[in-house]
C-alpha cells in the first residue's frame, strides 16, 4: 500500500522539486518575480490601481433608461419579451385562480392523493397536515401565490431542462457546448439571477418566474443528459439489432431507462425552484418569500417565522413525495390509471363539497397567529440571551466577537494587501489543486471584481465566505469523521441533514436574525448552517466508500484508528474532501450574499440597494461581481480530475 | 463435461447456398481506418506495429467465410480476438471498413436504412452477453420488443411472445421485470425475444459467459435442442472451446482479428493449422471428438467379416468402450459395408496423441489426408471446401444430424 512504504529517496532531482505543487508554485514565485515589480512600477500597490478600472455605471444607466423608456414602444418588447411577459402573468394568474376555486379543502385533498399515488399513505398525511398547518398559521394565500408562481415556473424549467438535456443527451457537440455552460451556472448565487431579469421585465412576476427558470432549469438539463448517457449500452445495442427507428430508440429505450435521473431532475428542480421563487420576492414574486422580507426588513421574527414555516413544510413535502416517486421505481403496472383516476375524482368531489358549503377561503376564526407569541419569546431572549449571560456571554457577545476578532482582521487583511498579492495568492492556492486553466479563470474573475470597481466590497464579501467557510469545514469534517465512524451518530444526524438540506436558502436567515440581530456575524452563521448538512454528508460518504480491502489491510498491520483514519481514510478520501470544500465554499456564497438582507453589507447589500432603489447599475456592477466572486471561488477549489471523473 | 462429436450434414447443393457470405471484411478502428485494408503494407503489419504506424487497431482483419443454411457456426477465440467485432458487423451494428457482406446474396454494405432496418427486424436477431433486456418492461413485454418494433399490434404481439416465453421455459414468469430473473432466465428472456421476431438467422453474443457454469450448460442444451427443433441457421460466439465443441457444426478460430482456422471440431482438435491452435487444443479430451476414423485401419478379410461393429460417427470413446468389451478389434460398418477395423493399438494412439496414423486413418483412402490438409489450409480459401474434402465413404454417409445423437 502505497501509503504505508516509504518513498526510496532518489538521487536524480532534489526531494522537494519531484512535488508537482511544489513546480507549480516555483513557477508561480518565478513568473511573479518578473511580473510584480512592474505592475508596482506601473499602477503602484495597495488597492485595486484606478487606472484599472471601468466605470460602467454611466453606460449601465443609460441602457437602463432606454428599457425603461423604450419597454413600451419598442418591437423587441412589444413582440417578444411582451408576449413573454403576458403569457406568463396569465399563467400565474390562471393557476392561483384554479388553486383558489378549488378551496383549500380541494387543493389539500388534490395534494394528498397526489402524494398518496406517488408515495404512499403516511406522505399523503403528511402532505395533508402540511397544508393544513400553512392555513393555520394564516398564510394559506401567500401559500397559494408562492405554489401557483412554482408551478409554472417548474413546469417550463421541466420543459426546457428536457429540451436542453434531449439535446445535450443525444449531440455530442451539443454537449461539448452546454456542459460548461450549465455546470457555472450551477455554482453561481441564485441572487446574481435576480438583476439581468430585472432589467429586461423590470420589477414583478414575470421576472420573478423568469428567474426562477432559469435557476431551476439547469438541474433537469443536466440530469436528463445524465441519463439518456449513462443508458446501458448494450441495452441500446439490443434494441438497435432488433431493428428500431431512432424515434422508438428514444421513446421506448432511452427515455425510459433515464427514468431515474428525470425524476431526479425534476426533484432538483422543484427544489430550486422553491427555493428561487421565494428569494425571488426581492423582486415582486410576492406570496411566502415577500411576507419574510417584509418581515425580515422590520427585523419581525415572528411574522417572518410564521411565513417562513409554510415554506420548510413545503419544501420538505415536495421533496419527499418526488424523491419517494423517483425511488418507487417500476410498480404495478395494471390497476395505475384507475387509481389515479379515483384519485382525480374524489380530489374534484372535495373541492365541489367545499364550493356547495360555501367554504373556498381559509376561515379566519381558524388561524393561530404566532407572530406575537414568538416575538415576545424574542424579546424575552434579546433581554436574557443577547449578552450578560454569566460564564459563555450572550448571542450578540459572540456576534460581537465574531465580528472583532475574525470578521474585521480578515477583511482589513484582504484590503490591505496590494491588489497584485491578493491576486497572487488566489493562483497560489488553485494551481496547485487545479490546472493551470482554473487557477488562470480564478485569478481572472476576481481581477475583473477590481476591473469593474467593486474591488473593496468583494473582499468585504470574500472575507465573509472565508470566515464562514472555515467554520464550516471545521464543523464539517469532525462531525463528517465522527458519523463515519459511528452508524449510530450517522443514524442521528441523517434525519436532520435530510431536513436541512431541503430548506430554501432564505429561511435560514430568520433564526440567527432572532439569536444574532442584523449584521455580517448572522449572515456568516446563516452560511455556516446552509452549508454545514452538505459538508457533513459528502465527508460521511467519501470516508465510508474507502475501500474496505485497504482499511483491511492497514487493521492485519495492527494500524491504531487514528492511524487508520490519517493514513489510509483521509488520503483515499481525498477527492471526496475536496468536492466538500468546493461544494462548502459555493453554498457559503450564495447565502454570504442574500446576507446583504440582514445587514452583511458587501455586494450582496449593493444588489438589494440597487433592486430595492431602482438604481439598477449598482446592482448589475454588483451582480456581476457576485458572478465573478461565485467563478473565482468554484475555479479555486475545483481539483484537476473533477471534469474526468464526472464522466457525462 | 462429456463433449458431444459433431456430425456432418451433407453438403449438399440446394442447402449449400450461404445465408452469410463473408468476404475480405476488415474492421479498423482509428483514424483514417480506410487506408489500412488499402494499403497491403499496412495490411500486412502486426498489431503493436499497426497502431505505432497508424493509431489505428484492426479488429478483424480480412476475414471470409460462409455460413450455411441450418448450421451453428461458432466463431470462438480470446478476448480482444475480434470475434464480437465480427458479428456485430454482419447486421453493422459496427460498420465494416472493407470487404463485403452478402446476405441470401444481397449485399448488407449497400443496404440503405429501410433495408438495413428490415434485415435487422426480420432476418438476423441477436442475443447478447449482458442480456440487454429493458428494465423496465415485464418479460411478457421484454420479448414482444421486436414485433412491436415492426409496429405489430399489442394482442397480437404478446399472444406470439406467449408462445415463444412457452418455448423457453419461462411459462409463468411473463409479468416479471428482469430484475426478479436470474441470470439463466434472463437470458432465456434474450433468446425468447431474439426467436419471437422469427429470424432467418440467429446471431449470439457470447450469450453464456457471464452465467455459472450449471447454467450455462442447460443453456447450451437449450440452444441445441432449439436447433434440433427448428433448425434454424445459428451463428455463435463464444471464448470457451468446450462450448465451440459441443455446439458447432463448424468452428472458425480467431486470433488478433484473423481466422486462423476453419474447420469441424473434428479437424480443429485433430489437426490444428498451426501452433497457437494446437496450444489451444491441447486439454481437450481427444477421444470424445475425434470419430473412429482417426484411428481405423483397413480390415483383413476375416476381420471384415464378423464381429461386433460400431457407426463411422461414432466417437474414438465409444469405439474404445466396444473394443474394451469385446476384448478385440470392432469393425466400423457403414449401412452394411465394412470400412476397416479399429484396435487397442490404434485407439491408445489417437488418446495419446502420438499414433503415427494419427490423423484421419492413413488406410481409409481420401479421407485422412484431404481432412488433414484442408484442416491446415488457412481460413482464407473457399471455405465450403472446407468439409467438402472430407472423404465421401467415412463423412458424407454419417447422415444423421447430430443433435439427434445427443
Amino acid at each position: 500500500m502505497a501509503t504505508l512504504t516509504t518513498p526510496a529517496p532518489r538521487t536524480a532531482l532534489p526531494g522537494v522539486l519531484r512535488n508537482q505543487a511544489v513546480r507549480k508554485l516555483g513557477l508561480l514565485a518565478l513568473l511573479a518575480a518578473v511580473l510584480v515589480p512592474l505592475a508596482d512600477a506601473r499602477w503602484s500597490s495597495g488597492t485595486w490601481p484606478h487606472a484599472l478600472t471601468v466605470d460602467l455605471t454611466a453606460p449601465l444607466t443609460s441602457a437602463s433608461d432606454w428599457i425603461v423608456d423604450n419597454r413600451d414602444s419598442h418591437p423587441l418588447f412589444l413582440y417578444f419579451f411582451g408576449y413573454l411577459s403576458n403569457g406568463v402573468v396569465l399563467s400565474v394568474r390562471a393557476v392561483y385562480l384554479v388553486l383558489l376555486g378549488a378551496g383549500w379543502a380541494g387543493v389539500t385533498a388534490a395534494a394528498a392523493l397526489i402524494a398518496w399515488r406517488a408515495a404512499g399513505v403516511r406522505l399523503a398525511l403528511g402532505t395533508a397536515a402540511a397544508f393544513l398547518a400553512c392555513g393555520l398559521l394564516g398564510m394559506w394565500v401567500p401559500t397559494m401565490q408562492t405554489l401557483a408562481l412554482m408551478i409554472v415556473a417548474v413546469l417550463v424549467s421541466v420543459v426546457v431542462g428536457v429540451v436542453l438535456g434531449l439535446a445535450g443527451g443525444l449531440s455530442d457537440r451539443l454537449h461539448r457546448a452546454l456542459r460548461p455552460v450549465l455546470d457555472t451556472m450551477q455554482v453561481l448565487p441564485a441572487f446574481a439571477y435576480l438583476l439581468p431579469v430585472v432589467l429586461v421585465f423590470g420589477i414583478g412576476v414575470p421576472a420573478a418566474v423568469l428567474a426562477t427558470v432559469v435557476y431551476a432549469a439547469p438541474p433537469m438539463a443536466r440530469l436528463t443528459a445524465l441519463g439518456l448517457r449513462g443508458a446501458d449500452k448494450e441495452v441500446l445495442e439490443a434494441v438497435e439489432s432488433l431493428g428500431a427507428t431512432a424515434r422508438q430508440r428514444l421513446l421506448t429505450a432511452r427515455i425510459p431507462l433515464a427514468r431515474k435521473e428525470l425524476l431526479l431532475g425534476l426533484n432538483q428542480t422543484i427544489m430550486m425552484a422553491l427555493g428561487m421563487a421565494v428569494i425571488a420576492s426581492v423582486i415582486g414574486a410576492g406570496g411566502l418569500g415577500d411576507r419574510v422580507y417584509q418581515a425580515l426588513a422590520s427585523v419581525d421574527v415572528g411574522a417572518a417565522l410564521a411565513a417562513g414555516i409554510p415554506i420548510v413544510l413545503l419544501a420538505v413535502v415536495l421533496d419527499r413525495v418526488t424523491a419517494a416517486a423517483g425511488r418507487a421505481g417500476d410498480g404495478e403496472p395494471g390497476g395505475h390509471r384507475a387509481a389515479w383516476a379515483w384519485a382525480a375524482v374524489s380530489a374534484v368531489a372535495v373541492a365541489l363539497a367545499g364550493r356547495v358549503a360555501g367554504r373556498l377561503d381559509w376561515p379566519d376564526s381558524w388561524t393561530v397567529a404566532i407572530a406575537a407569541p414568538v416575538n415576545d419569546v424574542v424579546d424575552w431572549m434579546t433581554d436574557h440571551l443577547y449578552s450578560g449571560v454569566p460564564l459563555i456571554g450572550g448571542t450578540a457577545d459572540w456576534a460581537g466577537h465574531f465580528t472583532t476578532w475574525v470578521l474585521d482582521p480578515l477583511r482589513s487583511g484582504l484590503q490591505g494587501l496590494p491588489w497584485w498579492a491578493v491576486l497572487l495568492l488566489v493562483a497560489a492556492i488553485a494551481w496547485p489543486i487545479g490546472t493551470w486553466r482554473t487557477a488562470l479563470t480564478a485569478v481572472l474573475a476576481l481581477a475583473a471584481t477590481g476591473v469593474l470597481g467593486v474591488w473593496e466590497p468583494s473582499l468585504d464579501t470574500l472575507s465573509q465566505v472565508l470566515a464562514a467557510v472555515a467554520v464550516t469545514l471545521v464543523l464539517g469534517f469532525a462531525t463528517g469523521i465522527a458519523a463515519a465512524r459511528s452508524d449510530r451518530v450517522e443514524r442521528l444526524l441523517r434525519p436532520v441533514l435530510d431536513v436541512f438540506q431541503t430548506m430554501p436558502q432564505f429561511v435560514y436567515l430568520i433564526p440567527v436574525v432572532a439569536l444574532f440581530g442584523v449584521g455580517r456575524a448572522p449572515a456568516v452563521a446563516a452560511a455556516v448552517v446552509y452549508a454545514l448538512p452538505a459538508v457533513v454528508r459528502i465527508t460521511t460518504q467519501g470516508l465510508r466508500q474507502v475501500d474496505p480491502a485497504a482499511m483491511e489491510s492497514a487493521r492485519s498491520l495492527g494500524a491504531t484508528g487514528t492511524q487508520q483514519l490519517r493514513q489510509v481514510q483521509l488520503p483515499l478520501a481525498r477527492p471526496a474532501l475536496l468536492l466538500a470544500v468546493n461544494q462548502g465554499v459555493v453554498l457559503v456564497l450564495a447565502v454570504v450574499i442574500i446576507g446583504g438582507l440582514v445587514g452583511g453589507g458587501a455586494l450582496g447589500y449593493d444588489a438589494v440597494f440597487g433592486l430595492a432603489q431602482g438604481d439598477l447599475a449598482t446592482g448589475l456592477v454588483a451582480g456581476a461581481a457576485i458572478v465573478c466572486l461565485g467563478l473565482m471561488l468554484d475555479r479555486v477549489t475545483q481539483p484537476a480530475d473533477r471534469r474526468v471523473k464526472k464522466g457525462a | 463435461m462429456t463433449i458431444m462429436p459433431a456430425t456432418r450434414k451433407p453438403p449438399t447443393a440446394d442447402t449449400d447456398a450461404p445465408v452469410f457470405s463473408v468476404d475480405g471484411l476488415w474492421k479498423v478502428f482509428g483514424p483514417k481506418a480506410e487506408r489500412v485494408p488499402a494499403d497491403p503494407e499496412l495490411a500486412a503489419l502486426p498489431p503493436a506495429e499497426l497502431r505505432a504506424r497508424t493509431g489505428c487497431t484492426a479488429a478483424v482483419r480480412d476475414v471470409s467465410f460462409d455460413v450455411r443454411k441450418g448450421e451453428v457456426f461458432v466463431v470462438m477465440g480470446l478476448s480482444g480476438s475480434g470475434k464480437s467485432t465480427l458479428v456485430r458487423c454482419l447486421t453493422r451494428l459496427i460498420e465494416p471498413t472493407a470487404g463485403t457482406i452478402a446476405v441470401d446474396g444481397e449485399d448488407v454494405r449497400a443496404m440503405d436504412r429501410t433495408r438495413l432496418r428490415e434485415l435487422r427486424r426480420h432476418r438476423a436477431a441477436m442475443v447478447f452477453q449482458h442480456f440487454g433486456l429493458l428494465p423496465h418492461r415485464t418479460v411478457l413485454d421484454n420479448v414482444a420488443y421486436g414485433l412491436e418494433i415492426q409496429g405489430m399490434g399489442r394482442a397480437e404481439r404478446r399472444a406470439r411472445a406467449k408462445e415463444v416465453v412457452d418455448k423457453v421455459g419461462l411459462d409463468g414468469m411473463e409479468q416479471r421485470r428482469p430484475a426478479q430473473l436470474s441470470g439463466g432466465q434472463r437470458q432465456r428472456v434474450g433468446l425468447a425475444r431474439a426467436l419471437a421476431v422469427d429470424p432467418e438467422v440467429l446471431l449470439f453474443d457470447e450469450p453464456f459467459s457471464a452465467l455459472d457454469p450449471l447454467i450455462r450448460r442447460d443453456m447450451q442444451e437449450e440452444v441445441v435442442r432449439l436447433h434440433r427443433e427448428e433448425g434454424r441457421t445459428m451463428v455463435f460466439i463464444t471464448h470457451d472451446l468446450g462450448e465451440a465443441l459441443k455446439l458447432g457444426d463448424r468452428i472458425a478460430l480467431m486470433r488478433d482479428g484473423r481466422v486462423v482456422q476453419l474447420g469441424t471440431p473434428e479437424e480443429i482438435v485433430g489437426s490444428p493449422a498451426d501452433d497457437y491452435v494446437r496450444e489451444f487444443v491441447r486439454d481437450v479430451p481427444r477421444e470424445q471428438v475425434l470419430t473412429v476414423g482417426t484411428a481405423m485401419r483397413s480390415a483383413s478379410l476375416e476381420e471384415a467379416g464378423a464381429g461386433p461393429a460400431v457407426s463411422p460417427d461414432a466417437t474414438v470413446s465409444q469405439a474404445i468402450e466396444a473394443v474394451a468389451r469385446s476384448g478385440g478389434p470392432v469393425r466400423v460398418m457403414d449401412s452394411g459395408r465394412c470400412l476397416g477395423v479399429v484396435d487397442h493399438e490404434g485407439l491408445l494412439g489417437v488418446v495419446a496423441g502420438t499414433d503415427p496414423r494419427s490423423g484421419p486413418a492413413a488406410t481409409t483412402p481420401g479421407s485422412g489426408p484431404a481432412g488433414a490438409e484442408r484442416g491446415a489450409a488457412p481460413a482464407q480459401g473457399d471455405p465450403g471446401s472446407a468439409t467438402s474434402g472430407r472423404a465421401p465413404g467415412s463423412r458424407a454417409v454419417g447422415t444423421e444430424p447430430r443433435k439427434e445423437a445427443v
